[in-house]
């Protein structure tokens, strides 16, 4: 540590390295090798020259005196630790980058307090003069002007500055990691501390990262720009996120275009963003920080919210713990009652904590009453004194015991290592059968239950959460509960020893309030905009939820697989790699998310159709008066008619040209049947100024004239396709050759959930949310899961992106309606599955209509839509397994109910998703299983029916006549 | 996965005991093939491989045709099954398939011209070419490779078909005897051309432009530099198609090294719009059974 006076005035120098890391790189050097200046290390001279003069009549004392005097700090982190990403909004009259910044001679304290307004969480004052304009001066005056905290953004070559700098009134001070070695960095870190002053330590590369989080910082801010060069890589920040633990509150800084890059450092997973020039340079200074405060909230999507874990915060010993776990938003608090454990309380001290709880909020987290092998009598005691929310069972309890306690009971199960995943999950289910509420997975081994600090196996946790509901326990933190969550489908953490100060021999250990909070951020922030994770128990055979590594589906691994001519396989390959790369990248999905949300119309809405019920059930009588029906229908509908161009296409049709930015081609074409993917690919090209074309078969033009005119208008190429039945399986023909031709250069944006691998993944991926959406919906207006989730089919995409969420909810009966055209028996469908043979057609191997000796048939369907002579892998897969109810319908039954649907409640459908709701009835009458007294059925409407208008109506005409 | 990096790592390329990984050049039929063009290559010049569409425009016409195609000078003859959806062919070979189709083209009718080809010319290898599903479907292609190889067939190509696919068909059609011919084309990166490579029976089949079959008034200017570099890493003949329409083609392609030429469309289209005009078809043939001699330094090369 260098201290004024200390050192020869004269050096000028950079501290001599004295740590292996090399200590930072010598910017003086580095630039002088480039042949161009250095700015930081200019800067960082004249600030030590500067500092000399402005601190020559002064010592050390008279600072330290002057902190002493100065009004407390104002808290930060814990304001950075509340969920989503916090605007740091700067004032600065010029730079060294962009010279004198236009504006920048504003009354800064009118800006800083329009910051304020504006939502920022704090302010950050450029103090140095010769190159920034500006002065310790101008941080006085814009804390005194604000109530938030205030950043001196200044260059901190002394310790001596700052005492300095927390007497102007910073609460936060920046400490660039560029400009000191190892051990002086830590030591400036434990300076700032001391005088309350919160250091911002800042790296912009991976060896100063390593410094950065080598000293006890809390926040670490990563800028995309090299203060050598002042060169701004916009991806910098974004690269060396990963290399910060996640119980560090991090800041991205520089390099700012728009709130889009503020949301994407949200979705990355940074806490706050630091924004200067694109904000000082803001005519409404105001209004320009409450557009990046709002990109950086936390999105409300019905989609993400159901991926948010439950959170647990126990073994709370004192009232700033119940604090702290409520003000995180915990769902639980649990309070230790087991004798002879670490964080043992008193029943009374439990009461008055409960007590404590119950005051702080109207919803408090649900207590839970900790307990081990504590007899019948013990737990009657507790529940009598403390009336908890929960009793948990940590000891080795049996079912009986569980039901005893007269409350919702929790049970944890002590995993050791060597246990076999089956042995666990029979256990977890007898439990869960005999009525226990959770199950925590514990790792064994400790003395004590829970607490121990330890963590289960991730594979055997991974192995278990797959099967049956589990919240993980033993050794979560805040550095390690997002990964946990990432890789294990538990739906819930829990947390105690992982949140808690430093061990003080002989004491109660006690919560760390900022480590609870940043716990809850973690954990709650980890699958947000990763629609790709599981995250909740799917005890289905995998092959049903997700292609192999070869693309294959179904429990024999029977469907799908990539069957291309050679010359496609280098573009698939591609493909896969580039997707595989965003299938879990958080900013494609929230770039995508909110596109789907400002553009497209979603979360599109979930209708109750009281009308239509009473009609689905009043037709379920009259096909058989004696069959067991339900006593309520409760029927939704997801109206995906409502999403942008009036169908669910556009929810693929978004993704798939963000996706060819992604592999950088100029080019996209597509095929289209209904035209509603046409329409939908030619939307989002134009959203996104991509050439189009798209194949469309003659018959098809003919009958969907609407949508031509639609694609065309929106300057889309519509190609007509005579070859074969002029239909839909000769489009996507078609545009397979013209792939094959133009590869090079053109995306395929493929409409439905089939073809060759990735295909299937892919469009199953970007419709998913239909069903994620829709779940979320029911379960805020119904609280549980559909009795019955159904869809129409055709290739497959509407249906699966409805059903995927589904799939593995054994409560949940699937079912689809195909295309059953004149009649199964005619001959003339287009009912893949009920009607059709495995086989091989547009790159996938699955159900198709073929002649023995494999000629593709001709489909047969009024909706041009369904009139496809095969079906995506996966919905093949389902129902080979059995776990799908296929059902088909004629044409007269889908113009029936499109009937139907129009006159009860005012809603024209496609004639697509008419075919679902035309089975429902014969679905009720015929289903196996008893249906329950009120059921609960989600339909996928999966389009509007304008484009049907004319066939619809000749249709009325002819069964009115 | 990639046939380059398969599962199970790099090893797995050269494994030659895993199922199918060990191609089908060991065959009878693909011996037969190899014969056919080292036949050619022993008369300093290119393997000739005419492509006729079985059933185009009618049985008896199309078995003519393909008596003509090898007797103007065909070393190996290739049969393209009509298919419902052939998407890796252009407007001239979708067009014959559909009017066979509608002429009563089956594959048992097919079957009978392989077996009557087969019968009157023994010396001439017939390889059918055709889509997965008519030959693999809902199965693993038994009874497609039992039926080819005992109506005569050497080998078989399917168009939409690659050896990230294929390994349990060749171990089928190598039970059999019967040749899997493999395709690269331009898009193929160079490692995967090698893979690919050893894993073809009797041939290796270089599509010499990148889109779909059809004749074309020239080949793309690279086609020689791709030529030469598929021979250079192919353990066994190379056969150049798609767009090859006259003899000036199948010079260049002679030039730059390659073991055989195939011409599908072109000979189509010279069968005019009926399909009739065998003599026309097989004056074409003749003269590029002309344009076939391979320059004398490269007739060393193999």
């Amino acid at each position: 540590m260098t201290l004024l006076g200390e050192r020869d005035p004269g050096q000028h120098g950079l501290p001599p390295s004295d740590h292996d890391d090399g200590g930072p790189a010598d910017p003086r050097r580095d630039a002088g090798r480039a042949g161009r200046r250095n700015v930081i290390a200019e800067i960082a001279e004249r600030r030590r020259a500067d500092i000399r003069e402005e601190m020559a009549g002064l010592t050390l004392d008279d600072h330290l005196a002057l902190a002493a005097a100065t009004l407390p700090p104002r808290p930060v982190v814990d304001r950075l630790a509340a969920p989503g990403l916090h605007l740091i909004a700067e004032i600065k009259r010029s730079s060294p980058s962009a010279g004198r910044i236009a504006g920048a001679d504003d009354d800064i304290v009118a800006r800083a307090r329009a910051y304020e307004a504006g939502g920022a969480t704090a302010i950050s004052v450029l103090c140095e003069p010769h190159w920034f304009g500006g002065s310790v001066d101008d941080l006085r005056a814009v804390r005194a002007a604000v109530s938030i905290p205030v950043l001196a953004k200044e260059f901190v070559v002394e310790a001596i500055q700052l005492p300095h700098l927390r007497a102007a009134g910073a609460d936060l001070v920046l400490l660039l990691a560029v400009l000191h070695p190892a051990r002086e960095l830590a030591a400036l870190v434990d300076r700032a501390l001391e005088i309350g002053l919160e250091p911002l330590v800042e790296a912009h590369d991976e060896r100063e990262v390593n410094r950065a989080i080598a000293t006890n910082a809390r926040l670490i801010g990563l800028n995309n720009r090299d203060l050598r060069t002042l060169e701004v890589d916009t991806d910098r920040a974004t690269r060396l996120r990963a290399l910060v633990p996640d119980d560090r509150l991090v800041v991205a800084e520089s390099g700012v275009r728009d709130p889009a890059t503020v949301a994407a450092w949200r979705a990355i997973g940074f806490d706050a963003g630091l924004v200067g020039e694109a904000l000082v340079r803001a005519a409404d200074p105001a209004a320009a920080a409450r557009a990046f405060v709002s990109a950086g909230r936390l999105p409300r999507d019905p989609a993400n919210a159901a991926t948010v874990p439950f959170v647990k915060i126990c073994g709370v010993t004192d009232a700033e713990g119940i604090l702290a776990a409520v003000r995180a938003g915990a769902d639980a608090i649990g309070l230790n009652l087991v004798a002879g454990t670490p964080r043992e309380l008193e029943l009374g001290e439990a009461v008055a904590l409960a007590r404590v709880a119950r005051s702080l909020s109207a919803a408090p987290p649900r207590l839970v009453a900790i307990t081990a092998d504590a007899g019948r009598e013990r737990i009657a005691a507790i529940v009598t004194a403390l009336d908890p929310d929960v009793v948990q069972f940590s000891g080795d309890e049996t079912a009986e015991d569980l039901v005893a306690a007269g409350r919702p009971a929790w049970k944890a199960i002590r995993v050791r290592a060597t246990d076999e995943p089956a042995g666990i999950v029979e256990r977890a289910r007898a439990f869960l059968s005999a009525g226990a509420e959770r199950i925590l997975l514990d790792a064994a081994g400790g003395v004590h239950p829970g607490g121990t600090g330890t963590r289960v196996d991730p594979t055997l946790a991974a192995a278990v959460a797959r099967e049956v509901p589990v919240v993980l326990a033993g050794g979560l933190t805040p550095a390690n509960a997002a990964e946990a969550l990432r890789s294990i489908p538990a739906v819930g953490v829990d947390s105690a020893s992982g949140v808690e100060r430093p061990r003080v021999a002989g004491q109660r250990p006690t919560k760390d309030p900022l480590l609870v909070s940043v716990f809850a951020k973690r954990a709650r922030a980890a699958r947000v905009d990763r629609p790709n994770l599981a995250v909740r128990p799917t005890p289905v055979h995998p092959g049903l939820l997700e292609a192999d590594q070869t693309g294959r589906w179904g429990t024999e691994r029977q469907f799908g697989g990539r069957y291309v001519p050679e010359t496609l396989m280098a573009a698939l390959e591609q493909l896969e790699t580039a997707y595989g790369a965003i299938r879990h990248d958080p900013v494609f999905w929230s770039e995508l998310r909110e596109l789907l949300s400002t553009y497209a119309g979603r979360p599109t809405p979930l209708y109750r159709a009281d009308r239509l019920a009473y009609e689905t059930l009043e037709r379920s009588v009259a096909l058989d008066p004696t069959a067991r029906l339900p006593h309520r229908l409760r029927l939704y509908l997801k109206r995906e008619d409502l999403a942008h161009t009036g169908a669910h296409k556009i929810n693929n049709a978004l993704g798939q040209a963000l996706l060819t930015r992604r592999l950088g081609k100029s080019r996209v074409i597509a095929e289209t049947g209904a035209g509603q993917h046409g329409v939908a690919t030619a939307t989002a090209c134009a959203l996104l100024g991509l050439p189009c074309v798209v194949f469309m078969g003659a018959v098809d033009i003919e009958r969907q004239q609407p949508n031509v005119l639609r694609m065309q208008a929106l300057g889309a190429e519509v190609r007509p396709v005579t070859s074969g039945t002029a239909t839909l399986k000769d489009a996507v023909n078609d545009a397979m050759r013209d792939w094959v031709t133009n590869v090079e250069t053109t995306h395929y944006v493929l409409g439905s959930a089939m073809g060759p691998h990735p295909y299937p993944t892919i469009v199953r991926d970007l419709q998913r949310r239909i069903g994620d959406e829709a779940a979320a919906q029911l379960a805020d207006v119904e609280g549980r899961l559909p009795d019955l989730a159904l869809a129409c089919v055709g290739g497959g995409s509407n249906a699966i992106g409805l059903l995927d969420r589904f799939i593995g909810e054994a409560s949940v009966r699937l079912a689809v309606a195909e295309a059953g055209g004149d009649g199964i028996a005619t001959g003339r469908h287009a009912a893949a599955i009920a009607g059709g043979t495995p086989g091989i057609l547009h790159g996938s191997r699955s159900m198709m209509l073929q002649d023995a000796e494999g000629q593709v048939l001709e489909a047969h369907s009024a909706s041009a839509g369904l009139d496809y002579p095969g079906v995506g892998p996966q919905v093949a897969a389902l129902a080979a397994a059995g776990r799908l109810q296929v059902e088909a319908a004629t044409d007269d039954e889908a113009f029936e109910a499109m009937r139907w649907l129009s006159r009860t409640e005012g809603i024209l459908p496609a004639l697509e998703s008419a075919h679902a709701l035309a089975v429902l009835p014969r679905l009720l009458v015929t289903s196996g299983a008893a249906w329950a007294d009120e059921t609960i059925v989600l339909v996928g409407l999966s389009g509007r029916g304008d484009k049907d208008l004319a066939s619809f109506g000749a249709w009325l005409a002819a069964a009115e006549r | 996965m990639s046939v380059a990096e398969p599962p199970g790592g790099p090893s797995a390329r050269t494994n030659t005991t895993t199922n199918g990984r060990r191609g089908t050049n060991e065959t009878v039929g693909a011996r037969r093939i190899r014969g056919a063009f080292s036949a050619a290559r022993d008369a300093g010049r290119m393997a000739l491989i005419p492509y006729v569409v079985a059933g185009y425009p009618d049985a008896a016409t199309s078995l003519r045709i393909a008596l003509a195609a090898i007797d103007a000078g065909a070393d190996v003859l290739e049969i393209g099954l009509p298919y419902s959806d052939p998407l890796a062919d252009g407007a001239t070979l979708q067009r014959a398939s559909q009017v066979a189709l509608a002429s009563g083209a089956t594959l048992g009718a097919s079957l009978r011209l392989i077996e009557e080809v087969a019968a009157a010319r023994p010396g001439t290898p017939v390889v059918p070419m055709g889509y997965a599903n008519q030959f693999l479907g809902g199965g693993d292609g038994a009874d497609a490779a039992r039926q080819l190889t005992s109506a005569g067939a050497a080998g078989v190509i399917v168009a939409d078909l690659t050896p990230d696919e294929g390994g349990p068909f060749e171990a089928i059609a190598r039970d059999v005897g019967l040749a899997v011919v493999y395709l690269v084309t331009p898009t193929t990166a160079p490692a995967r051309r090698a893979a690919i490579a050893a894993r073809s029976g009797g041939f290796l089949y270089c599509v010499s432009l990148v889109g779909v079959t059809g004749a074309r008034s020239s080949l793309p200017p690279t086609v020689g530099r791709l030529v030469r570099d598929v021979t250079a890493v192919s353990p066994i003949p190379v056969g150049v198609g798609f767009g090859v329409s006259k003899p000036a083609h199948v010079r260049a392609i002679a030039r730059a090294g390659a073991g055989g030429v195939i011409v599908a469309s072109a000979l189509v289209d010279a069968l005019g719009p009926d399909g009739t005009d065998v003599a026309r078809m097989e004056r074409l043939v003749r003269d590029l059974a002309a344009a076939t001699a391979t320059p004398a330094k490269a007739g060393t090369r193999r």
